[in-house]
C-alpha cells in the first residue's frame, strides 16, 4: 500500500469510528429524553407537549455537550501550560 | 441512510449495514430498559402480565420509536444549521 492509500485508510477507519461515536450518541439521546419527557401511556400518540419536551431536550443536550467540550479544552489548555512549565523547571 | 453517503462500494455498503444493525440492536436494548422501568413496577408478586402492563408496553414501544424519529430528525435539522454556519464563516473568513 502506498503511504497515500494508507493515509487514506487511516481517515477512512476515523470517520467511520466518529460516525459510530455519533450514532451511539443519537440512541444515548433518544433514551435519555424519552425517559424524561413521556409519562403519558394512555394513548399511543406522542402529545405536544411531549413532542415539545422532546425536541427541547436534544437541542438542550447538544448544547450542554458543546459546553462541556469548551470547558475540557480550556481545562486542557491550562493542564498542558503547568506540565510544561514544571518540566522547565 | 444509505443514500445520503455519496460513493459507496460493497466494503462501505457492508461497514454501513453493520453499523446500523449494531445501533438498532442498542436502540432495542435501550428501549427495553427504558418500558420496563416506565410500565413495571417492581412489585412481583405474580410472573403473569396484568393487562395495564401489556398495554402500557404496547404504548410504550410505539411512543419511544415515535420519540427516536422526532430526535432523529432535529438532530439533522441542527447539523445542517451547523454545517451551514461553519460554511457562511468560511466564505467570510480571507483565504489563506
Amino acid at each position: 500500500m502506498t503511504s497515500e492509500a494508507i493515509d487514506a485508510a487511516k481517515i477512512e477507519a476515523e470517520q467511520i469510528k466518529s460516525f459510530r461515536d455519533f450514532l451511539f450518541s443519537y440512541n444515548k439521546l433518544s433514551e435519555l429524553c424519552f425517559v424524561d419527557c413521556v409519562w403519558d401511556f394512555t394513548s399511543r400518540t406522542i402529545k405536544d407537549q411531549e413532542n415539545s419536551c422532546a425536541v427541547n431536550c436534544a437541542e438542550k443536550f447538544l448544547k450542554a455537550n458543546q459546553r462541556i467540550s469548551q470547558c475540557f479544552q480550556e481545562f486542557q489548555v491550562l493542564s498542558n501550560e503547568n506540565a510544561l512549565a514544571m518540566a522547565k523547571k | 441512510m444509505a443514500a445520503t453517503i455519496p460513493q459507496m462500494d460493497a466494503a462501505k455498503m457492508q461497514l454501513v449495514q453493520d453499523l446500523e444493525i449494531e445501533m438498532m440492536s442498542d436502540m432495542y436494548n435501550r428501549m427495553t430498559a427504558a418500558c420496563h422501568k416506565k410500565c413495571i413496577p417492581p412489585k412481583y408478586k405474580d410472573a403473569e402480565l396484568v393487562k395495564g402492563e401489556s398495554v402500557c408496553l404496547d404504548r410504550c414501544v410505539a411512543k419511544y420509536l415515535d420519540i427516536h424519529e422526532r430526535v432523529g430528525r432535529k438532530l439533522t435539522q441542527m447539523s445542517l444549521q451547523d454545517d451551514e454556519a461553519v460554511k457562511k464563516l468560511q466564505g467570510e473568513m480571507p483565504r489563506m
